[in-house]
């Protein structure tokens, strides 16, 4: 605090403020100022004063000068906005415009071209997507011919092996007077005993769906139940194989009720055939 | 007295304003410090027409400078009163200006000047007569030396042939004096 006394009391301050001093104090003065404000408010004090001096001490200047001066000030004012704002246009069209201009339409370029690659791989991809789609249906759709196929050649060979293989013995059951036109076929293998029937070649009478066609093999002139059959849809290609039994003199159908009987019904009888 | 109306701002306003290069603030400038600067310039240059070109140049740097003005380091009027004397002292010590060898004698102008001038409008014109019954000659001449003739404190020793201890001790009570003046 003395010490802060003292430097006010040097006379070091008014020098300050008159600008009678070297920068080295001039600045030595500033940084008082900034850490004591005593010293701040000292300055401003003989601030304060040199300006009531100096006010008092003031001349009116003529007061045309007041035009001049507002005048020049405020020609620079304009032109300072005039000028700065010409400058900035010269500096757009002939300096700087250029060389962002190249940049800018490089990468402006540069987007567009991969967008189009990018919609083109993305049709591209489409495209690819749905063919892989379609070769896809094709695919199972062959696949599902093949097995069809296949399986069909399956029941053909069943159906020739019926005719072809010689331990097969066929049977052609012939229609009752009540039917005269139903038909079938039936091949009996006496050594595996399966019992075969050819739906192809069957022709009997359409029943209702509360009946079904039951099979009857004869032996030593009793009916044995063979198993049921439905009257089989018009292109229904293939066999059935019916159960199996050791040995048969004949076979016979009887239309019995949905299920098969025990017993055949004898009038519903539509072929019968024996060997 | 100028028959417009003259604008005044605070200091405060007017820093803001000259920041901002707003218009107001050119004329408020000129209408608050202009008779100031102008009674600073005057006793330095002695041709009235000189001291007019001096004003307008002093209001055109300040203008263009003005960013270099800072209200931390000090008021407005200080920094301006400088820049007006700094240029003012230029003039007189320009070759143009010695050439025209009719000036007066520089140490002899304040004085003269307030011999001249019956220029000064203010109604506190009387303070001066005050003020200078309030400060001792040996204060009054040192300041008017330093403040409006920009001697440096040593040339103003030399000028007036007292020790620099003196000169400095005689600033600071002439100051303390005015001071206590503008207090009352």
């Amino acid at each position: 605090m003395e010490n802060v006394k003292a430097y006010i009391e040097s006379g070091i301050l008014e020098l300050y403020v008159l600008g009678d001093i070297s920068a080295e104090e001039k600045l030595q003065v500033e940084d008082m100022a900034t850490q004591y404000p005593e010293i701040r408010a000292e300055i401003t004090e003989i601030e304060r004063s040199m300006e009531f001096y100096a006010e008092e001490h003031a001349i009116e200047p003529p007061a045309d000068l007041r035009q001049r001066v507002l005048g020049s000030l405020l020609v620079n004012l304009g032109d300072d906005r005039i000028f700065t704002k010409a400058v900035t246009h010269q500096d757009d069209d002939h300096v700087r415009s250029l060389p962002p201009a190249r940049v800018n339409s490089f990468y402006k370029y540069a987007f567009a071209a991969c967008l189009t690659l990018l919609l083109i791989s993305v049709y591209g991809l489409i495209n690819l997507y749905s063919k892989l789609q379609d070769s896809n249906t094709q695919l199972t759709a062959l696949q599902t011919d093949k097995i069809r196929i296949a399986n069909q050649v399956n029941l053909m060979d069943r159906q020739l092996n019926m005719y072809r293989d010689t331990t097969y013995k066929v049977l052609r059951l012939k229609g009752m007077p009540k039917t005269p036109t139903a038909a079938m076929i039936l091949a009996w293998n006496s050594v595996s005993k399966k019992v075969m029937v050819d739906v192809q070649s069957m022709n009997l009478p359409k029943h209702d769906n509360k009946h079904q066609y039951q099979l009857w093999a004869l032996v030593g002139g009793k009916p044995v139940d063979m198993g049921v059959f439905d009257k089989p849809a018009a292109d229904t290609a293939g066999v059935k194989e019916m159960k199996a039994i050791a040995s048969a003199q004949g076979f016979a159908v009887t239309l019995e009720p949905m299920g098969g009987s025990i017993n055949p019904t004898m009038d519903q009888m539509v072929v019968i055939g024996q060997f | 007295m100028s028959p417009k109306r003259k604008i005044s701002l605070s200091e405060e306003e007017l820093i803001l304003a000259l920041r901002n290069r707003e218009k107001i603030a050119i004329e408020a400038l000129y209408d608050m410090y202009s008779a100031s600067l102008f009674g600073v310039i005057s006793r330095i240059i002695t041709d009235e027409a000189i001291a007019e070109d001096t004003l307008q140049e002093t209001f055109v740097k300040i203008w263009h400078s003005f960013s270099g003005y800072s209200s931390e380091k000090g008021r407005l009027f200080t920094w301006m009163v400088n820049i007006a004397r700094n240029l003012a002292i230029d003039k007189v010590r320009s070759k143009d200006f010695k050439n025209q060898s009719k000036n007066h004698e520089l140490e002899n102008n304040v004085t003269f000047i307030d011999e001249q001038k019956n220029t000064v409008y203010k109604p506190e014109l009387l303070g001066i007569r005050d003020l200078v019954s309030t400060l001792k000659p040996e204060q009054r001449s040192i300041l008017d030396l330093v403040y409006f003739k920009g001697y440096t404190h040593v040339e103003a020793a030399e000028e007036l042939g007292v020790p620099l201890g003196t000169i400095k001790t005689r600033l600071r009570m002439g100051i303390l004096q005015l001071r206590k003046h503008f207090n009352e």
